[in-house]
């Protein structure tokens, strides 16, 4: 029974012209982001081949992460080349663009697509489900039937749900498969079973705004009401809620300001220069202090910025779309977790070569070759544990609680 | 008549439970914003001061000329309008070792994310059901059998629907505004007044925009169901999907060349293809000057040619033409490779000058980026105002290199002048300091002009497109 309404609910859908404008938005939009971002991601590799360190160089640099093509997250600042010198890690290329346009804007990548676009295309599929069908009418010859509530809920979910994660999922699919003919884009094992993941995040993050629809249409006498009610409901949880939080959160956790710490860092390095000039002394000792402060300041900011991050996404979490790109900028290794990961990686990788380095440099010696930079992003189970299970289990409880309350709201529904 | 049409529409509007929730969205979300907006520009403020007392206290002991430039810099102090609009003042920092990438994660919400996303889904909700909601309930027919032309009808709707808005804006705004002002510590000049009443303005005109998409929209479609999903359609694409687009899709049609590729590029036209063209040079100016000068093709060690240069007139002449062919040669290398690379910055600075501006065309197309230019450009917190501040910078740049250290280095000399200028610490408490001042409002309002005008233009070309459709509207 349940999915005999799935299938009238599906066959209504095809036939409608909201399907119709839906399925165009969803396929121009997933294969332009698919496209531009994989144009932006080949730039990228092209600039990773100039900037690629020779071996022995004490450089580190990473490789694009093909999974930038669907989260972009903090790619720009990861893909920067840091470069271990007597005073400390100086950052020299970063991919830049004298466009400023790019500053204006966030960038539409797959996962904007569907944070954005397509969770408000989800509340449409559910917006009118019940408040429409009883308009119409239909809502009580439907109920005369021998089928209870939870059944016509049920199928009703499937059948908008299937109408809207099929052709969403195959324009994903096609998209990506597009992908695999470039050899840059290496989707290893582990990193298709990463972006299966972020579809699965995806799906369930769409699930829970039909829900949500449904859940509204189910406290509604009429759609029209309900269609305004959902639209400040997704403005307020998909961009009002994520961007105050953090900025609240910095209420909260005060951090230094990064233009405070580089000024620092260069108040440091010029004074100490100068007293090695000025008084003859140990120039090998002198950076070694630079080296010093900078890393108790570096630390004292990383202490203090990890807590500003770990409250801005408890406070965040109070917005799914903010949960879905926490979990999945993570898990594409694009994160806010992932580029603190790697700053503490090139952090120790300069603790490891900064003696004999800046020995050296004090013996005037050229050539000297170090050892490489090695980038290990964090496996799977680790991101799991910093916080991307919480965000996915959240999700998870967010769509039991959505459709526990839609069902709760239907049972009590005036169907007249 | 006139005012008894817009008076039913705005009354239809005032009672609805639209408007109702709208007024309610926005006044909360207002408040709130500037509520944080300004604690947060308030810190900023002493965030601010602290570092240049940090400076102050560097300038006192250990400035010296050799490395002050890496201290001195000028700093964009925070604007008052921050309280309200950020636009690109996120300190995001991408360029140093130490970056704070919450910024590029989750954009700051301000007043121009209000309006630009807030104010146009509300000017949607309130107006996608203009004409096709009228002909469902049939109360079109009944309108349409008095003697009223069409004209009148649509001209009613869009002031009606344009009233109705700007009463919740301009509260709204009001609100925030006191929020702002309440803070004892926010200087709220005349001119920031000034900008914000012509913002006030273009979102205004922004809100009538998407009231005219809405109008417009409805009088194409029969039912209102329909109706919302095109308004929905076309707001999505206008304000979710054209703006982020165009700065990739400019970088398709207007490549520039990869920064990092042309700073290598101009490293090695300067390193290493100078010394090797250099060189070559160098033998080929020798060689002429040993035709002349045949005495220079002994070998002779670095001792024995000094005696003979002292000794010798003759050899002396042909010495130093050697040495003026080798400067010459090395001035010659120079001003080639310097060329070359200097070619090369400047094809990436205008091909980088034609993409901006293209993403900038191209993203005028959707109302929201227009509405972004002419707030953040009004507000001191755009691109005009980037470039308002590099031209302060370069002014302070040569009160203090050219003049100030130009006297503090003869100062230094007539005491001592053994003295190493660059390298001894300098109290330069007394240096000239970097002071920001806004740009003029003149000036703000000129950068502004050309998305004012696009706005309008879409305004008119839009009830021109909502008058023709309603005309040919059928009212059955």
């Amino acid at each position: 029974m349940t999915w005999t309404v799935a299938r009238k609910e599906i066959v209504s859908n095809l036939l409608s012209y909201k399907f119709a404008i839906v399925l165009l938005l969803m396929v121009l939009l997933v294969a332009t982001s698919l496209f531009i971002m994989h144009r932006d991601f080949s730039q990228r590799v092209a600039d990773y081949q100039v900037i690629r360190p020779e071996p022995g160089a004490p450089i580190a640099v990473v490789t694009p992460n093909p999974l930038s093509i669907f989260a972009k997250g903090l790619e720009n600042a990861m893909t920067r080349s840091f470069e271990i010198g007597v005073t400390g890690v100086e950052v020299r290329a970063g991919q830049t663009s004298g466009n400023i346009v790019y500053a204006f804007f966030p960038a539409p990548d797959f996962l904007y697509v569907v944070r954005v676009v397509l969770s408000l295309v989800a509340l449409l599929f559910g917006f009118d489900q019940i408040s429409r069908e009883r308009e119409q009418g239909t809502l009580k010859l439907l109920l005369g039937g021998p089928i209870s509530r939870a059944q016509v809920l049920a199928g009703k979910w499937i059948g908008n749900f299937l109408s809207l994660a099929v052709p969403f999922l195959l324009v994903t699919l096609l998209g990506a498969t597009l992908l695999l003919f470039d050899p840059n884009v290496r989707l290893t094992p582990d990193r298709i079973g990463r972006l299966g993941l972020i579809l699965f995040l995806s799906l369930l993050y769409l699930a829970l705004f039909l829900s949500l629809g449904m859940l509204v249409s189910a406290l509604t006498r009429r759609a029209a009401t309900s269609v305004i009610v959902l639209l400040f409901v997704w403005a307020l949880l998909v961009f009002v809620l994520p961007n105050l939080g953090t900025l609240a959160a910095r209420r909260f956790v005060r951090v230094p300001s990064v233009r405070a710490l580089s000024e620092k860092r260069e108040q440091t390095w010029t004074r100490e220069v100068l007293l090695g000039i000025g008084k003859g002394g140990d120039w090998a000792e002198h950076m070694r202090t630079i080296s010093r402060e900078n890393d108790r300041m570096e630390e004292d900011y990383r202490l203090k910025f990890d807590r500003l991050v770990r409250l801005s996404r408890t406070i965040n979490r109070l917005s799914p779309a903010a949960s879905l790109l926490d979990a999945a900028t993570e898990i594409a290794g694009t994160g806010i977790g992932e580029e603190s990961r790697l700053k503490a990686d090139v952090v120790r990788y300069k603790n490891s070569i900064i003696d004999p380095l800046i020995a050296d440099q004090a013996a005037g010696k050229r050539d000297a070759r170090y050892q490489a930079f090695v980038d290990r992003p964090r496996p799977l189970a680790e991101i799991f544990a910093a916080g991307a299970l919480v965000d996915l289990a959240w999700l998870a409880i967010l769509n039991i609680l959505v459709f526990g309350l839609a069902y709760a709201g239907f049972v009590r529904y005036d169907v007249r | 008549m006139w005012r008894t049409l817009v008076a039913k529409e705005m009354r239809a509007h005032l009672v609805s439970f639209r408007f109702l929730a709208s007024f309610v969205i926005l006044f909360v979300v207002v408040a709130v914003t500037a509520a944080v907006l300004t604690a947060d520009y308030v810190a900023k403020l002493d965030e601010y001061s602290a570092r240049q007392a940090e400076i102050d206290r560097y300038l006192r002991s250990y400035a010296h000329f050799n490395r002050i430039q890496n201290v001195l810099q000028p700093a964009q102090p925070p604007v008052p309008f921050q309280s309200l609009v950020r636009g690109l003042t996120a300190d995001v920092n991408m360029e140093a070792f130490d970056d704070d990438p919450l910024p590029v994660m989750f954009p700051l919400i301000d007043l121009t994310f209000i309006v630009t996303i807030l104010m146009s889904l509300v000017a949607l909700i309130l107006t996608y059901d203009a004409v096709s909601g009228e002909k469902e309930e049939g109360t079109l027919k009944l309108m349409l059998a008095n003697s009223l032309p069409r004209s009148k009808i649509v001209l009613a709707k869009v002031a009606g629907a344009g009233l109705t808005l700007v009463g919740p804006l301009v509260v709204s705004l009001a609100a925030g505004m006191l929020v702002v002002l309440l803070h004892p510590r926010v200087d709220w000049t005349g001119a920031d007044w000034g900008a914000l009443a012509l913002i006030l303005v273009g979102a205004i005109i922004y809100t009538g925009v998407f009231s005219l998409i809405g109008i417009l929209v409805s009088s194409v479609h029969r039912s209102s169901a329909s109706s919302i999903m095109t308004s929905l359609f076309v707001w999505t694409l206008l304000v979710l999907v054209v703006p982020n687009l165009s700065p990739y899709v400019a970088s398709f049609l207007a490549p520039a060349p990869s920064r990092i590729k042309v700073a290598r590029e101009m490293a090695r036209l300067t390193d290493v293809d100078r010394d090797d063209l250099g060189r070559k040079l160098m033998a080929e100016y020798k060689g002429q000057v040993l035709k002349d000068y045949p005495v220079l093709a002994e070998r002779l060690t670095e001792a024995e040619v000094k005696s003979r240069v002292a000794e010798d007139p003759e050899y002396r002449k042909a010495f130093e033409a050697n040495r003026a062919a080798v400067e010459r040669a090395w001035a010659e290398a120079n001003r080639i490779q310097n060329d070359k690379a200097e070619a090369l910055n400047q094809d990436l600075n205008r091909k980088e000058a034609a993409q901006t501006e293209l993403a900038r065309r191209l993203s005028m197309i959707s109302p929201l980026a227009n509405m972004s230019y002419l707030a953040t450009d009004l507000s001191s917190t755009g691109t005009r105002n980037q470039e308002h501040f590099g031209q302060l910078a370069r002014l302070w740049g040569q009160a203090f290199y050219r003049d100030y250290r130009t006297r503090k280095v003869e100062a230094l000399r007539a005491k001592d002048p053994t003295a190493d200028a660059w390298n001894t610490a300098i109290d330069m408490s007394d240096a000239p300091r970097f002071r920001y001042t806004e740009e003029g409002l003149a000036g703000r309002v000129r950068a502004a002009l050309p998305p004012f005008a696009v706005l309008l233009g879409f305004g008119i070309v839009l009830f021109a497109a909502a008058y023709v459709a309603f005309i040919r509207y059928d009212v059955r």
